[in-house]
């Protein structure tokens, strides 16, 4: 049986790490309500802007305005080389949260090594890196401490070389993999084409409501283009703040089955403790008695 | 006279909804203004200033740093990325908005002749208010 002292130092360190789990808890709690709010308010306008996006990507499908070519609205067969986006969180001690993201990316990677198509891996956050780097997985550039706090002005950068690589046909498609905020106590993970985009989902045929779109003709190609642009940034920064909320509240709910479970040990380690301190008091009666016993 | 609905929407929240008489909107190619019943188009906007006419009369004028606009018959959606409403209830709020508005002028990297423009439309937009 283990000794009196043992146990006391564990239940000393079971508690410690609880109070830390719970110190953890609670600023998580804070930061994912505000990261939550800011989610909230540009998921109208991300969802806006896709709807703007998607209406125009279905009157070129159906050619209603004639002569536009643009990369970014057309499909591409037998693509040569795909980009992959990934973000993760920078630190860890969020629960599944960092590998559901991982496991994805994965397994899109494998699914291109199949059909032979080449990727160029770029990674956002510090613990989806360190898994690929330590799996010894080429990536393409990474970039550290956007995941956790999201800038536009960062995140324009990061994907303006994809935007561009695409453009000039040096990569075929862009998808984005992030673990997005559905609510407090699940996370959603999200696999997203960004490029080229999708004209798959729009139905030609039906007579439209509004049919007409009337832009100036030299002006088409320099508006579909600045469009798709902000598009484009206006996703990646709308997932890393959606990644955020995401990761706050993973973490949130880590922490707070890790401090129930501190709770356990601590009630289990104690009982322990009670029965050896009773073990020790019998012992040492036993000792005596048998002693004045001996000495009649 | 007839109305339609206008949104204007930022990445950090709505900053106007409701219904309007008139829209007048800062173009690539230059102001346009929109009514009721407009043919749909979809086009972009530069820096400038969206002047909304309420049903009441009243013209509320909103600062934009980049736009798209997508008009249809009923309504005129707005995404903008930057934006600051010239409106408050008091003067200090208003003094308030027209600071913002000044940070965000200033904040446009692209420096070009129109947003001199701008900045003196703004002030006189506060100016009536006061």
């Amino acid at each position: 049986m283990a000794n009196l002292k043992d146990i006391q130092r564990q239940i000393k360190s079971v508690s410690n790490t609880q109070k830390t789990t719970r110190a953890m808890k609670l600023v998580s709690t804070a930061k994912l309500r505000r990261a939550e709010e800011l989610a909230r308010r540009s998921r109208l306008y991300a969802d806006k802007m896709n709807q703007v996006i998607a209406e125009i990507a279905g009157r070129i499908k159906c050619s209603k305005v004639g002569g536009i070519e643009n990369r970014c609205f057309n499909k591409i067969e037998n693509p040569k080389m795909v980009d992959i986006v990934f973000v993760t969180a920078d630190k860890g001690l969020c629960g599944g949260f960092n590998i559901q993201t991982i496991k994805a990316v994965k397994k899109l990677l494998k699914e291109y090594k199949e059909q032979n198509v080449k990727v160029r891996l770029r990674g956002i956050g510090k613990k989806g890196i360190e898994f690929f780097n330590y799996n010894e997985v080429e990536m393409f550039d990474t970039v550290l401490n956007l995941s956790s706090k999201p800038d536009k002005v960062r995140s324009d950068k990061f994907i303006a070389t994809s935007i561009e690589d695409y453009k000039d046909g040096k990569i075929d498609a862009l998808h984005v993999v992030y673990n997005g905020y559905k609510n407090m106590i699940t996370q959603e993970l999200h696999v997203r084409k960004v490029l080229p985009i999708d004209t798959e989902s729009f139905e030609c045929g039906q007579e439209q409501h509004t049919s007409m779109l009337e832009v100036e003709a030299q002006d088409e190609e320099k508006m579909l283009d600045s469009l798709v642009n902000k598009y484009v940034e206006y996703n990646m920064y709308y997932s890393l703040i959606d990644s955020v909320a995401a990761e706050h509240s993973a973490r949130m709910q880590a922490m707070d089955t890790a401090t129930n479970n501190a709770k356990e040990m601590v009630k289990s380690l104690n009982v322990q403790f009670n029965k050896a301190r009773q073990a020790a008091i019998t012992t040492e009666l036993i000792e005596i008695i048998s002693g004045v016993e001996s000495m009649k | 006279m007839d109305k339609f609905k206008l949104e204007i929407l930022t990445p950090n929240g709505e900053i106007y909804n409701g219904e309007a008489v008139s829209v007048i909107l800062p173009g690539e190619e230059g102001e346009f203004g929109v009514l009721a019943g407009h043919a749909s188009l979809t086009t972009l906007l530069e820096a400038g200033v969206v002047d909304v006419e309420k049903e009441d009369k009243s013209v509320e004028s909103i600062l934009i740093n980049w736009g798209v606009v997508q008009v249809d018959e009923e309504k005129v959606i707005v995404l903008v990325e930057g934006a600051v409403a010239i409106r408050g209830e008091s003067e200090s709020e208003i003094a308030n908005a027209l600071e913002d508005a000044k940070k965000l002028i200033s904040d446009i990297a692209d420096a070009n002749p129109a947003i001199a423009a701008v900045s003196a439309k703004i002030e006189s937009a506060a100016q009536n208010l006061l």
